[in-house]
């Protein structure tokens, strides 16, 4: 039974939230579903780049608040390269969403609080592993967003336009922006535990509920309220194309993403530190 | 081994869930350099105790403390106490050596003990393979492994033996002997208890949330206060018998003639020389055995 024994030197150590975090994220790299939905995230965001640059100064069938940027336009511009965001967050999200949820469903939430009973330091790794995890999700989506997208206005006979105005913040924040989505999963995940309930809840807020309540907002002629929703405020960091929906300025929102997110971190932490795990 | 005894402490732990009362006020102590097994029917509240210890469940009144502290205060929880409680809480897509790798990076433990820990349960050549892909048995002794990565003086496990083969439940017991004889606590629960009776040194014993019996599983089951019984078409010779080679007849039922104080052999050497003819002779079940028996019968019966 000696062999059961660490020697001395190699004691134990207390769990820290540098330790945590490496757990975490080995956690997220040691099962397919990182990859499995980066990848249908860069094929929905090279058709969906693809077909808004090569449909750029067209109606899209909504009357006149439809009508695309014509491709000259950096407008047009920073539209098609943050479809990156725009076909993907949702696949961030999911990612989010799993991150907790899957501990649930699998009963690993055992292990992982027992590792650290205080709870709290896990959710912060959890949120700090899935960062990293959405800023890699960001880049290869604005990339293919960028080679999607740009090839085809290119091959309409405009610029590539990477240096238009605007265009380097708007790459810039959607990587951001995608980061910061995968939060919004982590706390979509803490609210409801249930994996399938959690996606299926998450996704119908982001396409559905949200769209149609902004709808409702313009309607009701309260579209001061609807830019704060956060696929508006997405938007509207990014400057890009909003079927005439009124805005908030880039860096406000920004500013709203980025309280969304410390609200659902926030959740997290105070959801799960008391919560019986049987 | 030189160790210092950690022990496990519950006083007076009360658990309530909504309407029902999962754990009902009960007490006791678990002694280091020991095996100590916590029985009961499915349903009884063993699991809901064994979180309570482990501060996954929150108590709705008492305490449950590991050498004195809550285990959310422990100060290296992995270090003190290892716990198997499910033996499905893996990833099914997760590789074995990948699960407690993230407990190892997390708790900070040298990767190294990974595969120490494998070798121990005879997992090391499939520790790549997904987890879905392992039998039952197979993840029992993948969350025995997690449970002994810290190296801790306290393990804590579940129905430990549940889908083992008998191969493997004999494993089992002379690791987990092996275990106290270093002067760790070893506390397991189990429903069957033939799978630990060969195991345990103490026995708690739980039903509908309260403690109905704590012991030595060596007096529990003391052969002297056993009877033999002894079925016979002549009772009245048999009472004869009995009475001229001095045995004491108590509790008999109208089938059955009830010895106590004597060994079965005793009692049918008697029989053979007064000449009675016997039918039937036993050893009752222990009183551990009946009050065991009795418990799982109400459970079918509920």
């Amino acid at each position: 039974m000696s062999r059961l024994n660490l020697s001395a030197e190699e004691s134990v150590g207390h769990p820290g939230i540098g330790h945590l975090v490496r757990s975490e994220v080995l956690k997220i790299r040691s099962t397919r579903l990182w990859w499995a939905l980066l990848l249908g995230a860069i094929l929905l965001v090279m058709v969906q780049a693809g077909f808004t640059a090569a449909f750029e100064g067209q109606d899209q069938g909504f009357g006149e608040t439809s009508v695309l940027p014509s491709g000259d336009s950096p407008e047009l511009v920073r539209t098609v390269y943050t479809q990156g965001f725009f076909a993907g967050y949702i696949f961030a999200l999911i990612l989010g969403i799993t991150g907790l949820t899957g501990e649930y469903r699998y009963q690993t939430i055992t292990p992982t609080f027992l590792v650290a009973p205080k709870r709290y330091p896990i959710v912060v790794a959890k949120i700090v592993a899935h960062l990293f995890f959405g800023v890699l999700y960001g880049v290869a989506c604005t990339a293919a967003a960028i080679v999607a997208g740009g090839i085809v206005l290119v091959a309409k006979g405009f610029d590539f336009g990477l240096t238009a105005e605007g265009v380097p913040r708007a790459l810039a924040t959607s990587v951001l922006a995608m980061a910061l989505w995968t939060i919004f999963g982590i706390g979509v995940g803490t609210l409801i535990k249930n994996q399938i309930a959690a996606i299926l809840v998450g996704v119908a807020v982001a396409y559905i509920v949200e769209p149609l309540l902004g709808l409702v907002l313009s309607v009701l002629e309260i579209e001061a309220v609807g830019k704060y929703l956060p696929t508006a405020a997405s938007t509207g960091l990014f400057e890009s194309f909003s079927y005439g929906q009124s805005l908030l300025a880039w860096w406000q929102g920004g500013l709203v993403l980025i309280a969304y997110a410390c609200l659902f971190a926030l959740l997290g932490v105070l959801l799960s530190v008391r919560r019986d795990i049987t | 081994m030189p160790r210092e005894g950690v022990p496990i402490d519950i006083v007076g732990l009360t658990k309530r869930f909504g309407p029902v009362l999962a754990v009902n006020d009960i007490s006791f102590h678990v002694e280091p350099g020991r095996v100590t097994g916590f029985l009961g029917p499915n349903g009884a509240g063993k699991t809901t105790t064994l979180r309570c210890v482990l501060g996954l469940v929150t108590p709705t009144a008492g305490t449950a403390t590991i050498g004195g502290r809550h285990y959310r205060d422990l100060p290296d929880p992995v270090g003190t106490v290892g716990a198997a409680l499910e033996a499905a809480s893996f990833h099914p897509g997760r590789s074995a050596r990948n699960h407690l790798k993230a407990m190892t990076h997390g708790a900070g433990v040298p990767d190294a003990r990974i595969d120490e820990v494998l070798d121990i349960v005879s997992l090391a050549e499939v520790g790549d393979r997904r987890a879905g892909t392992y039998s039952m048995g197979m993840r029992q002794r993948l969350g025995l492994a997690a449970a002994l990565l810290g190296d801790p003086p306290v393990l804590v496990l579940d129905e430990p033996a549940n889908g083992l083969d008998p191969a493997g439940i004999a494993w089992l017991r002379g690791f987990l002997r092996d275990l106290a004889g270093e002067g760790r606590t070893v506390l397991i629960s189990s429903h069957v208890l033939s799978e630990v009776q060969q195991t345990v040194e103490d026995v708690l014993i739980l039903a509908n949330g309260r403690l109905i019996r704590q012991g030595l599983l060596h007096d529990l089951e003391d052969p002297a206060t056993r009877g033999v019984l002894v079925r016979t078409p002549t009772p009245e010779r048999l009472r004869d018998a009995l009475w001229e080679e001095g045995m004491t007849e108590s509790g008999s039922s109208d089938a059955m003639i009830r010895v106590t104080g004597s060994p079965p052999a005793a009692v049918g050497a008697a029989a053979f020389k007064h000449g009675v003819e016997l039918h039937e002779l036993y050893t009752e079940p222990s009183d551990l055995e009946r009050t065991f028996l009795e418990l799982t019968t109400e459970e079918a019966q509920a």
